[in-house]
C-alpha cells in the first residue's frame, strides 16, 4: 500500500521527489523523480516527465518514462511520449504513442 | 505492489504527502490534505490542510482549515481556522477568523483575525442592545405603575444587601442590572 496519495482534485504544478511510493489520482505537471514506484491510478492525469524504479500507468501520462525496472500500460491507459526501460508491459487495450528503447545502460 | 483497484477504494479522498516526498511547487485542491514530507511553493485548497510532526511545508498557504503539528514557513490564509499544535512551529503571518495556539507552540509572525468587535466595559453594557429592557423595567420597578413590577421592588432589594445572586446566570446579570440601577435611584 502506497504511503504517497494524490487525490483526484488535487493538481500539482512542480516537481515531485520522493524515495517512496506514490499513488497519482489527481492531475500532475511538471517533472516526477522517484526511487521506487508510481503508480497512475485511472483518473490520474500526468503530464510530465517521469523517473522511477517501476511504473504502472492506468490512467493519462504525457511525458517521457524512464524506467530503472519496468513499465507496465494497463488497459484503458492513455500513454504519450518516450519509454525508456529494461521490461515494458503493455496490456491489451491500452493506447500508447512514442518510442520504447529496452536496452540497458 | 498494490493494485489499482484496491488503492483507489481506501482513499476517501484524502491525499496524504509521504515522509520522503518533496513536492516543489502549486498544489490545489478541492480536498483534505496531510503533509508529513516537505512541500514548497504554493499550497492552495478548499478544505483542511494538516501538517504532521515529520511535514515541512515552505509555501504560502491559502486553506479553509489549518492544523499544523510540523514546520510552517510562509503565511498562512484560512477561512475558518488555523490550529498550531503542540509540535507546531510556524513563521509567516496568520490571516483567519479563528486562530488556536496550544500551549507548547512555536510562532512567530502577525495575526490577523478580521474586524474585531469593540470590548465592553461594565459600564457600557447597560447601553449596548441587551440594556434596554433592564433600563425599562427598572424604571417602572420605581414608579409603581406596572402591578407586576413593585412586587420585585422589595424582592430585589433584600438581595441587593446580601450580594450573592440568583442561581440562574442570565436572571442574574438582569437582577445585576437592574439591582445597581435601584440603588443609585434609592440614594
Amino acid at each position: 500500500m502506497a504511503n504517497t496519495v494524490i487525490g483526484s482534485s488535487i493538481m500539482i504544478d512542480g516537481e515531485i521527489s520522493g524515495d517512496e511510493d506514490l499513488v497519482i489520482q489527481g492531475t500532475v505537471k511538471g517533472k516526477i523523480s522517484l526511487k521506487e514506484s508510481l503508480i497512475v491510478e485511472g483518473s490520474g492525469v500526468v503530464e510530465a516527465d517521469i523517473e522511477t524504479q517501476n511504473v504502472e500507468i492506468g490512467g493519462q501520462v504525457t511525458g517521457n518514462i524512464v524506467a530503472t525496472d519496468k513499465v507496465e500500460l494497463k488497459s484503458d491507459c492513455r500513454v504519450v511520449g518516450d519509454i525508456k526501460a529494461p521490461r515494458v508491459l503493455i496490456a491489451d487495450g491500452a493506447s500508447f504513442k512514442g518510442n520504447v528503447d529496452m536496452d540497458r545502460k | 505492489m498494490a493494485t489499482l483497484g484496491k488503492d483507489s477504494n481506501t482513499t476517501n479522498g484524502r491525499t496524504i504527502i509521504g515522509e520522503s516526498i518533496l513536492v516543489n511547487g502549486r498544489l490545489d485542491g478541492d480536498e483534505d490534505l496531510t503533509v508529513r514530507g516537505r512541500v514548497e511553493g504554493n499550497i492552495n485548497l478548499t478544505k483542511t490542510l494538516v501538517v504532521e510532526s515529520s511535514g515541512i511545508v515552505k509555501a504560502d498557504v491559502s486553506v479553509r482549515n489549518c492544523i499544523i503539528s510540523g514546520v510552517v514557513v510562509g503565511n498562512v490564509t484560512a477561512t475558518e481556522s488555523v490550529e498550531l499544535t503542540q509540535e507546531g512551529r510556524m513563521v509567516g503571518d496568520i490571516k483567519s477568523p479563528r486562530v488556536i495556539i496550544v500551549d507548547g507552540a512555536s510562532f512567530r509572525g502577525r495575526v490577523d483575525m478580521g474586524d474585531l468587535e469593540a470590548p465592553r466595559s461594565v459600564g457600557d453594557r447597560p447601553r449596548v442592545a441587551p440594556a434596554p429592557a433592564p433600563v425599562r423595567t427598572s424604571t417602572v420597578v420605581t414608579r409603581p405603575s406596572a402591578p407586576v413590577k413593585p412586587a420585585s421592588v422589595p424582592a430585589v432589594i433584600k438581595p441587593a444587601s446580601a450580594p450573592p445572586a440568583p442561581p440562574l446566570p442570565p436572571a442574574a446579570a438582569l437582577a445585576n442590572a437592574k439591582r445597581k440601577v435601584i440603588v443609585k435611584r434609592k440614594k
